[in-house]
């Protein structure tokens, strides 16, 4: 780690040319200063309120979707070719009809990022309910518990740990596109601060916000890593992501 | 679940209708259709008229030359992506000592989004091809480096200490042990790497198209852009999002099957 930061140093005082490689050391202070005067987190807080809510939307309709689509195999037939088909279809890839639907603005973002977070939760949701252990249910059935009270008790809290996984994958995604969409339909946000200083040429900033995305990037994955322990700590899957 | 006693909410029904997939589907069509065809204007995309601007489309040549030249970028950018990132994932899976200084560095630009690095990408290479590969390198470069080394660390013990017990050289045991342990989880790392790089090669070439005044590198998510924002034929993007979501879905098949012919002993994905 200190020999990349120490080769980029090099390289930079090499090329002498604070416009194609700034220094560290000037990145570092482009980064305290945008910190500073509140600049990075009004952005930064932007990004992270469209991408809350987006994920949000996303889980709202994809959880109980996935576990409908788990329980019932006609449901499933009948939705999942769909799903197959859209799937291949990139969030960034609705970008310029949703531009043309919503316009620049809060819409289009949102937009995209609950498209691109819905996948992942959905199928992680099915493949969760699809997951529990038959043995449970079945035990459950003999002892004369009503189907409403298998669902709640015993395949939800089952389907829980890979759901968790599916909702990190999902905030992974649309924490990916975000900055894309930003950076081509949105007033305001981390992608569209990269473009603005990116038109001004100015490197350091540019480079200090492009750290942000990956400081907040990071600290949501640990974030939902934390819930996964927090929630279901008796998990494989929660297990293996911390390993 | 594969038997339809898989679920515990319906007793397997008597014959399920096989084309029941495609109900929903068609009445999503039906509906887009008549909703358009009632309270749409003539710029409003309608099936129908997507079917004749696909025709177009593919008769002018346009669409076909606009996914070759997406799919020539992809592929050199996951090449290189490719070259980096198995041979530095095994060397990491092998050594820990390795691991250990590189892994820190490779989690840290792990969470910044390929696009994020597009601004830098125009910066040095300017907007044609050579950014788009960068971009593309990038976003495949991490899914395929973290899978190598998740199959390279995974190997048997049982298998290493035969190996040293026969007294094979380190290098040996890489090229007899552990690459063949790791084919198949580098085989989904190569999956899993293709499609975001096809994801990243439409959102640069999108953005190099708004960002850059149109200009003329060409590449389906240019077309897509240039149909929005210039000559506004929204038939035309729906028509280019269903060559994505065609090509994305006939790439990572083509991978499946390469992977199932290549390493039968593979789990399937």
């Amino acid at each position: 780690m200190a020999v990349f930061f120490v080769v980029w140093a090099l390289i930079a005082r090499g090329t002498a040319n604070p416009i194609l490689l700034p220094s560290p050391l000037a990145v570092g202070e482009a980064f305290a200063a945008l910190a500073g005067d509140g600049e990075l987190f009004r952005h930064a807080g932007i990004s992270f309120g469209r991408m809350l809510i987006s994920v949000g939307i996303a889980a709202a309709i994809a959880i109980p979707l996935g576990l409908a689509m788990g329980l019932s195999r006609t449901l499933d037939a009948i939705v999942d070719p769909t799903i197959e088909v859209l799937r291949p279809i990139s969030g960034i890839a609705w970008i310029p009809l949703a531009l043309f639907i919503f316009g620049i603005g809060n819409a289009l973002p949102v937009f995209i990022m609950t498209y691109t977070a819905f996948f992942p939760i959905l199928l992680g949701t099915v493949a969760g309910v699809h997951g529990v252990d038959r043995k449970l249910i079945d035990a459950a059935r003999t002892m004369g518990v009503p189907y409403r009270a298998i669902v709640t008790r015993v395949v939800a809290p089952a389907a829980l740990p890979s759901l968790l996984v599916a909702l990190r994958l999902g905030v992974a995604a649309s924490w990916t596109a975000v900055v894309a969409a930003e950076l081509i339909g949105a007033p305001s946000g981390l992608g569209y601060a990269v473009e603005w200083y990116r038109e001004l040429l100015a490197t350091p900033q540019v480079m200090g916000f492009i750290a942000m995305i990956g400081i907040l990037g990071y600290l949501t994955d640990r974030a939902v890593r934390a819930l996964a322990t927090r929630f279901t700590p008796w998990a494989v899957e929660t297990r293996q992501a911390h390993s | 679940m594969s038997a339809a006693a898989a679920s515990p909410a319906t007793g397997a029904a008597p014959r399920p209708w096989p084309w029941r997939g495609v109900l929903l589907p068609l009445a999503i069509l039906a509906v887009w259709q008549a909703l358009g065809m009632l309270g749409g204007n003539v710029r409003t995309p309608l099936p129908t008229r997507v079917v004749a601007a696909a025709r177009d489309l593919i008769a002018s040549g346009d669409l076909p030359w606009g996914i070759a030249q997406s799919l020539g970028r992809v592929f050199l950018g996951f090449a290189v992506a490719a070259l980096i990132a198995i041979p530095l994932g095994l060397a990491m899976g092998a050594f820990r000592s390795i691991e250990r200084n590189v892994d820190p560095l490779i989690e840290s630009f792990r969470p910044i989004a390929a696009i994020a690095i597009l601004p830098l990408a125009i910066l040095w290479l300017g907007t044609g091809t050579a950014a788009a590969v960068m971009i593309v390198a990038y976003a495949a470069f991490f899914p395929i480096v973290v899978n190598t080394v998740a199959g390279a660390g995974r190997v048997e013990p049982t298998l290493l200490r035969a190996a040293a017990t026969m007294g094979l050289s380190r290098f040996a045991t890489l090229r007899t042990v552990v690459i063949p342990a790791a084919l198949p989880a580098i085989g989904v790392g190569l999956r899993i790497g293709m499609g975001v790089a096809w994801t990243a090669i439409i959102a640069a070439e999108l953005a190099v198209g708004a960002k850059a005044g149109g200009g003329t590198t060409g590449g389906i998510g240019q077309m897509m852009f240039v149909f929005y924002a210039y000559s506004i034929e929204l038939n035309r993007i729906v028509v280019c999002m269903i060559a994505v979501g065609l090509v994305a879905l006939v790439l990572d098949r083509a991978i499946r099957l390469g992977m199932r012919l290549l390493m039968p002993w593979a789990p399937r994905p």
